[in-house]
């Protein structure tokens, strides 16, 4: 879980974290990326599944998360499209604007950390 | 009714409880308040910031202490 609002006067930073994980090698990129900026405390990872099967606990929170942070696979943007479907803000990051290639680039952890670092310094800009 | 209040004990989620007793004793409802403090039941319904209220296994609020005005509303099926 993020956190309990409870300690901080409801001023505290609470960035949740979508990923597309589809099919191709850049949904497995998006998935990745996710696990590793949860992994550095960029957010919390959550779940784009549940968001679009429109489950309240998921759209509630989403609702109230300082940032949204939608990592997409490709350029038909799943991710993006649940959230404006919501009218929740979020902020988007597609793989291959990363260099990365659709159905070709392989995903190796290099380059997961890589992208994974890009997006990490632009969260919050 | 099933009136749910999301949250592992802190003070907030406290305030949040006492604000949905009062809501319903005002409305003379009945309805059921249970408190939800295991994690991964919270994790379960979606909710990554507590205190959480939810309405009959619909989470209405999150990371909110709501007012006993505004859990009225969403006990009057409102919002």
């Amino acid at each position: 879980m993020a956190g309990c609002s409870c300690g901080c006067d409801g001023d505290c930073e609470t960035n949740l974290i979508y990923a597309c994980s589809g099919a191709a090698n850049t949904g497995h990129l998006a998935d990745q990326v996710m696990r590793a900026l949860s992994r550095d405390k960029a957010g919390s990872s959550t779940c784009l599944a549940a968001m679009g099967a429109d489950l309240s606990g998921f759209i509630q929170s989403a609702r109230n998360a300082t940032r949204n942070i939608v990592l997409d696979g490709c350029k038909v943007g799943c991710g993006a499209k649940i959230f404006e479907k919501n009218g929740i803000p979020f902020k988007q990051f597609i793989m291959t604007d990363f260099d990365v290639e659709k159905g070709k680039t392989p995903i190796t952890g290099d380059l997961i950390e890589a992208v994974a670092e890009r997006i990490s310094g632009q969260i919050k800009s | 009714m099933k009136v749910q209040i999301l949250g592992m004990g802190c003070p907030k989620c406290k305030l949040l409880e006492e604000h949905a007793r009062e809501a319903v004793a005002e409305l003379g409802i009945q309805a059921e308040i249970e408190k939800v403090m295991d994690t991964d039941a919270i994790m379960d319904m979606g909710v990554m910031m507590t205190p959480a209220l939810a309405i009959d296994g619909d989470v209405k609020s999150v990371g909110k202490v709501l007012t006993k005005d505004q859990v009225i509303e969403y006990l009057k099926g409102g919002k």
